[in-house]
């Protein structure tokens, strides 16, 4: 009893360094370090930092269910025990803060006992289906009682019996087995804290606590594969995968995502030539350890809808040929057509290598008409000739140290769920204050609402309005545009707008490198193809201006251009990996490989580039994109100069050094000529602010790969059905049938 | 009959003995063995803790590296064409332990696999397929010294290193913070 004080005063020391640490201000003191001894071992740690983080530091690894590094502390599993010097009795190393001199024994005996006899009452209720677990393999309860349990227990299955738990029916994505569960807690406090659907709870107590919705329900939540990953025991399974594959079978690749513009780091599974599953991939600067489902569960939609082979159309009908025919018939096309009747039209998850090919393959034709499907306005401040304007400057991490956001015309929480993460944590944490413009939405926190029209942002210049005090008075705010209200005519003001409040906000700081204005893009390959130096907006192809007689289409899958905008007698080249609204109006499809198939280049919507490295070959006759280009190139008599990889990469370096940078930021400059540029009087702008995506059925489907997806098909539906009643009407037991 | 059996079966047994000696020269089958090494004797642990003697420097043999890929006979597509990404894997999203990401490793680049149609087993015509699996290096140097030595292109890879920031367990219930916690 005598350590109580001590501990609480350590404890809230210890809070309070982490929102001054959080706020950068390093004007104060870095607090002196504490010095401990972990089994003999001196090291000097963050006072405040608890046990097992000063073991982490070490590199001991500390054995625990409940405590998460992402997650607050619970303490409830007690598999974290240790032995101090001078305590009666073994420590819960994941709660107890260092104090000075601490001597702590990771391999005592008596650490040793207190994790076996912890082992011991966990495995009690634990059933042995091992075997036909799905974590089996990658299960922290098996590992840690081979590890640290006993070769027998004292449970007498014959009179004591095993605790019995209903399964629950949490959705289409996540499978209960509630028998192994082990009431770590995990998923309650991943839901609460960082998912932010306070849906999971547990209810009873001791040998009865069980956990869930209580009533049976969808846990609707875009993140909620997540608790998949944080079950430390197989309660909690994916339901997509279940029974597909073992981990130890299953190759591992580590890789990038695409389907939002963070370009979260992922790690892809995949067994004989077949993607299983896609697990998060631990980056601080990205995503933390988080992916949203969307990431998670398209696994499936990359084995259907593809397109398998070259089709040429003949008579209205596509017809299956050869790629030597195929490349043929395109290239004479190439050759036929004048310069300025050819264009091409890149979509939203095209790489950079092959942005870069169809860009120096036209241009050898002369030919300059490149866009991007994805839209933004070009007219103001420098457009997108100066990189400050499209990306997010302020990176995203550094919603961390932000202490004011201002969302316009956003949501982040489907555009980029991980972002909308990162903020809420910064909310919990940090104490973030944040300000919406635009349609009023459930971002899982609390924010003040400014408006739904652009003429919001008048008043925040004019300075009226709490939150416009907020941002004056914050030491380093951010204002994050959603690319999506930036479409369309009013785009251009808009921006012109942004960009005059955060001139106002900068002129206040004293840290010039924080740049206030971040644009979150909402396609992930679209910062490379504006760096590149593709024109955004096909609005020139619609208007009929321009006559085009061949149109390349390089994944462009969002029907921004359609048949009637261009006439019939336009040739039309899709080139993709699916086969949607492209392919449905092409002449001639060339089938090319999805991100898990070809090792490429995406530039997130900080600028980061990052790389993908194929787990799978592209099925069929598909091939990796740039080098279907180069191969046309060729027979079109105007070979590209680049032949492999290697050369490919060496031209994205001609065209932008920081295309091949891996995993770096390349920092946006010419903020002040921007600001410049911008029109001052720019008129003003009257637009409602309304994101695409604004709950949670908008967001399971926005491209080619995931609207070919069944697992994301009944997520939308689930979802539907959540809203118009939360509670599922018959609870739903698991069959083999639905397990599948 | 007794003799012959109890013959072969000694003679048997010689061959055994001398296969696992790795005798290279072929001894009259009746001739007693010889030990390699006379003097050999049971080393105590004290023995291995603190060998005897100056510790033999290393020898530095030079150029032998190109020597042995030029005789090597590694078919050139799996010299030439190959290239390796030096990385420390990341931790596993599924568990909690940080053993398996401490050292280096190798990964060639990922070439095509495929269902067996007997068994239903993984096939690959990659012999080099595995290596990512097989092999560790301390160092990202080593690890890079092996990509020189086997003429592989290599690009390394920085881990992300995790950040460990202090925090509390009474910030559950702090009373002014957005961290409390109603409910569990």
């Amino acid at each position: 009893m005598y350590r109580v004080p001590q501990l609480t005063r350590l404890a809230t020391t210890g809070a309070r360094i982490v929102t001054s640490s959080a706020r950068g201000q390093q004007t104060a003191a870095a607090p002196e370090k504490i010095e401990v001894f972990i089994d003999g071992k001196k090291v000097l740690v963050e006072p405040g930092m608890t046990i097992l983080q000063a073991c982490a530091l070490v590199g001991v690894d500390i054995p625990r269910f409940c405590y998460h590094d992402r997650l607050s502390i619970a303490g409830n599993c007690r598999m974290c025990l240790v032995e101090v010097e001078k305590s009666i009795k073994p420590v819960a190393s994941c709660a107890m803060p260092v104090m000075k001199g601490m001597r702590v024994k990771t391999d005592s005996p008596l650490t040793k006992k207190a994790r076996e006899g912890v082992m011991e009452f966990l495995l009690v209720n634990h059933p042995l289906d091992c075997p036909i677990c799905d974590q089996g393999g990658e299960c922290d309860l098996q590992d840690q009682s081979m590890g640290f349990g006993s070769d027998r227990g004292r449970h007498q299955n014959q009179y004591d019996g095993k605790r019995a738990v209903e399964d629950k029916n949490m959705g289409p994505l996540v499978k209960t087995s509630m028998n192994r569960c082990i009431q770590c807690t995990r998923c309650i406090r991943f839901a609460n804290e960082v998912a932010g659907v306070p849906d999971l709870g547990s209810t009873g107590r001791g040998n009865d606590m069980q956990i869930g919705t209580y009533v049976d329900k969808f846990f609707a939540s875009e993140l909620s594969g997540n608790v998949i990953d944080l079950c430390p025991v197989g309660a909690l399974t994916n339901k997509p995968y279940s029974f597909m594959a073992r981990p130890w079978e299953t190759r591992k690749t580590e890789s990038v995502d695409v389907m939002d513009a963070l370009g979260s780091n992922i790690v892809i599974s995949h067994r004989t030539g077949e993607v299983m599953r896609i697990i998060p991939r631990m980056n601080d600067d990205v995503n933390e350890e988080w992916i949203s489902d969307k990431t998670r569960f398209v696994t499936d939609g990359l084995k259907r809808q593809r397109l398998l082979a070259p089709m040429i159309k003949e008579g209205g009908q596509l017809k299956q040929v050869d790629w030597e025919e195929a490349l043929y018939v395109v290239a004479r096309k190439l050759r036929q057509t004048p310069a300025d009747q050819i264009a091409g039209v890149a979509g939203g998850l095209v790489d950079t290598e092959a942005l870069v090919a169809l860009k120096d393959l036209l241009n050898r034709f002369n030919c300059e008409n490149l866009y991007t499907e994805e839209s933004f306005p070009t007219v103001n401040g420098g457009g997108i000739d100066l990189r400050t304007n499209y990306i997010m400057n302020d990176r995203i991490m550094g919603v961390e140290d932000s202490d004011a956001l201002l969302l316009i015309g956003t949501n982040p929480r489907y555009e980029a769920p991980v972002f909308n993460a990162r903020i809420r944590k910064s909310f919990i944490h940090y104490n973030l204050d944040v300000g919406l413009i635009g349609s009023p939405v459930d971002l899982t926190y609390d924010y003040d609402h400014v408006g739904t029209n652009a003429k919001a942002l008048d008043d925040l210049l004019a300075g009226k309005g709490s939150f416009a005090e907020k941002l004056k008075s914050a030491k380093k705010p951010m204002v994050v545009v959603g690319a999506g209200v930036l479409q369309g005519p009013q785009g251009a003001a808009l921006l012109a707008k942004v960009h005059q409040l955060a001139d106002q906000l900068r002129s206040k700081q004293s840290d010039k490198s924080w740049k206030v204005v971040n644009v979150l893009q909402r396609v992930a390959g679209q910062v490379a193809a504006l760096d590149i130096g593709y024109k955004p907006s096909v609005e020139a192809l619609r208007d009929g201006k321009k006559s085009i007689k061949l149109l390349f289409l390089l994944g462009a899958d969002e029907a921004s251009v359609s048949r009637r905008d261009i006439g019939s007698d336009t040739f039309v080249v899709y080139q993709g990996h699916h086969g949607d609204a492209g392919a449905e109006i092409a002449d001639v499809i060339l089938p090319g490989a999805a991100y898990t198939e070809k090792e490429s280049t995406y530039v997130n919507t900080e600028g980061r580039s990052q790389k993908t490295l194929p787990a799978v070959q592209p099925p069929g006759l598909a091939r990796v994109d740039w080098k279907i280009l180069r191969a046309l190139s060729e027979i079109a008599g105007k070979a590209l100069p680049y032949s492999s990889i290697q050369e490919m990469r060496q031209r994205l370096a001609q065209v932008a050094p920081h295309l091949t940078r891996y995993g770096e930021v390349q920092e946006a400059n010419y903020l002040k000529q921007s600001m410049e540029l911008t029109e001052k009087s720019s008129s003003a702008v009257n637009a409602e602010l309304k994101p695409a995506q604004l709950e949670l059925a908008d967001f399971y489907m926005t491209n080619s790969i995931t609207r070919a997806s069944p697992t994301m098909a009944e997520c939308v539906r689930a979802a539907r059905k959540h809203q118009q009643n939360p509670h599922i009407e018959q609870p739903k037991r698991h069959t083999a049938a639905s397990a599948m | 009959m007794l003799r012959t059996t109890s013959k072969l079966a000694h003679r048997a047994l010689t061959a055994s003995v001398q296969a696992r000696a790795f005798s290279k020269d072929f001894h009259d089958e009746m001739a007693p063995i010889v030990r390699n090494r006379p003097d050999a004797a049971k080393k105590s642990l004290e023995d291995f803790v603190n060998p005897p003697g100056p510790k033999v420097e290393s020898i530095t043999l030079s150029g032998i590296r190109d020597e042995v890929m030029d005789i090597a006979g590694i078919p050139e597509e799996h010299v030439i064409q190959r290239r390796a990404r030096v990385f420390r894997p990341a931790r596993e999203a599924t568990q909690t332990a940080w053993n398996n990401t401490k050292l280096w490793k190798i990964e060639l680049d990922n070439r095509e696999r495929w269902d067996n149609p007997l068994m239903g087993w993984s096939s690959t015509g990659d012999p080099l397929s595995n290596i990512s699996m097989q092999l560790d290096f301390a160092s990202k140097e080593d690890a890079i010294r092996f990509c020189v030595k086997n003429r592989w292109e290599y690009e390394v890879e920085e881990p992300k290193e995790r950040q460990i920031k202090a925090k509390a367990y009474g910030a559950n219930f702090s009373w002014n913070k957005r961290t409390r916690v109603g409910t569990k």
